[in-house]
């Protein structure tokens, strides 16, 4: 008893001091004039394609429709406020899968804190293989390879004629294939059972009147049995 | 193999198929990693499981349609 009182006075001593440190801090008049005379540096930027900017195409749903063999600009512009923000590279990867599958950089001999650059950028230089949607990452990297800002967009890869690229017809292909051979899959419930029509218990009717006609004489004369024929096929059921 | 577990096979490609196709025709986006691995798997896990049921059922119409057709046969 003594000691969960012990710790519960303990706990609510700490918790009172928390505030109160916390407003001591920042009621220091020491230490809020310096915090408001240092400016904040940030970095204002935008990205263009087509003289539109690229933040409107930030969902699937409002993707930009281009032809991904295509050679595009996008235009990069940005202002440091604050403090100096030097920028030495302007990127632009499309992801895919979690993976940057194509990356454009634009080095700057000059670091550049205020700015404009053109990047010119092909997607992908076979023109038959791919659409769909695909998430890119325009960004502005300092000289220390930090990313200062980046903004993602979506862009909708169109095939030519609209269907001509190589991934979705195979993959329709195979889409087709794997019906078919889902619609055929009953026919694989046979496999690995034995006919239960094949082991009858008792003979077939008409094995027995074959074999007595074939042993038993003729009534009226005394010819000897005849064997029957070599080609004569086993009644069913005799297999083994 | 039997038609339950052909049916399932067909089914999980079906589902992971189905996926990619879907980010090719645009429906989907596939950007990120996590999420794709999402997609694929409830994808698969739910294709196997509808493929394992219709391989079920086919499997089921198939014999018994041939045991009708062994036994007019016989007769």
């Amino acid at each position: 008893m003594l000691p969960t009182v012990a710790c519960a006075i303990v706990a609510i001593a700490l918790f009172a001091t928390l505030p109160l440190s916390s407003q001591a801090a920042a009621s220091d008049p020491a230490l809020v004039p310096a915090l408001s005379n240092a400016p904040t540096p940030y970095l204002s930027a935008s990205v263009s394609w087509n003289g539109q900017n690229v933040s409107s195409y930030g969902s699937v749903s409002s993707a930009l429709a281009i032809d991904l063999a295509q050679s595009e600009t996008l235009f990069y512009n940005w202002t440091s406020h604050g403090a100096r923000i030097a920028i030495n590279d302007v990127r632009l990867e499309m992801f895919y899968l979690g993976f940057a599958v194509t990356t454009r950089d634009v080095d700057l001999n000059t670091s550049q804190s205020n700015g404009s650059v053109p990047l010119t950028w092909t997607p992908i230089s076979v023109s038959y293989l791919l659409e769909g949607v695909y998430r890119l990452t325009a960004s502005l990297i300092a000289t220390n390879h930090t990313t200062m800002w980046s903004e993602n967009f979506y862009v909708r890869g169109t095939a030519p004629l609209g269907f001509v690229a190589l991934l979705p017809i195979v993959l329709l292909i195979l889409l087709v294939y794997e019906v078919y051979g889902l619609a055929r899959s009953g026919r694989y419930a046979m496999t690995g059972r034995k006919p239960t029509a094949a082991k009858p218990t008792t003979p077939p009717p008409q094995a027995p009147p074959a074999q007595t006609a074939a042993t038993t004489p003729p009534s009226g004369g005394d010819q000897k049995p005849t064997e029957p024929p070599a080609e004569t096929p086993p009644p069913s059921g005799g297999s083994s | 193999m039997s038609a339950t577990t052909h049916g399932a096979g067909c089914g999980v490609v079906l589902g992971i198929v189905l996926v990619v196709l879907l980010q090719q025709i645009g429906s989907l986006d596939l950007s990120d990693l996590v999420p794709t691995i999402e997609y694929l798997v409830v994808g698969a896990v739910v294709g196997g499981v509808l493929g394992a049921l219709t391989g079920w059922v086919l499997g089921r119409n198939y014999l018994a349609r041939h045991a009708a057709a062994e036994s007019s046969a016989a007769k």
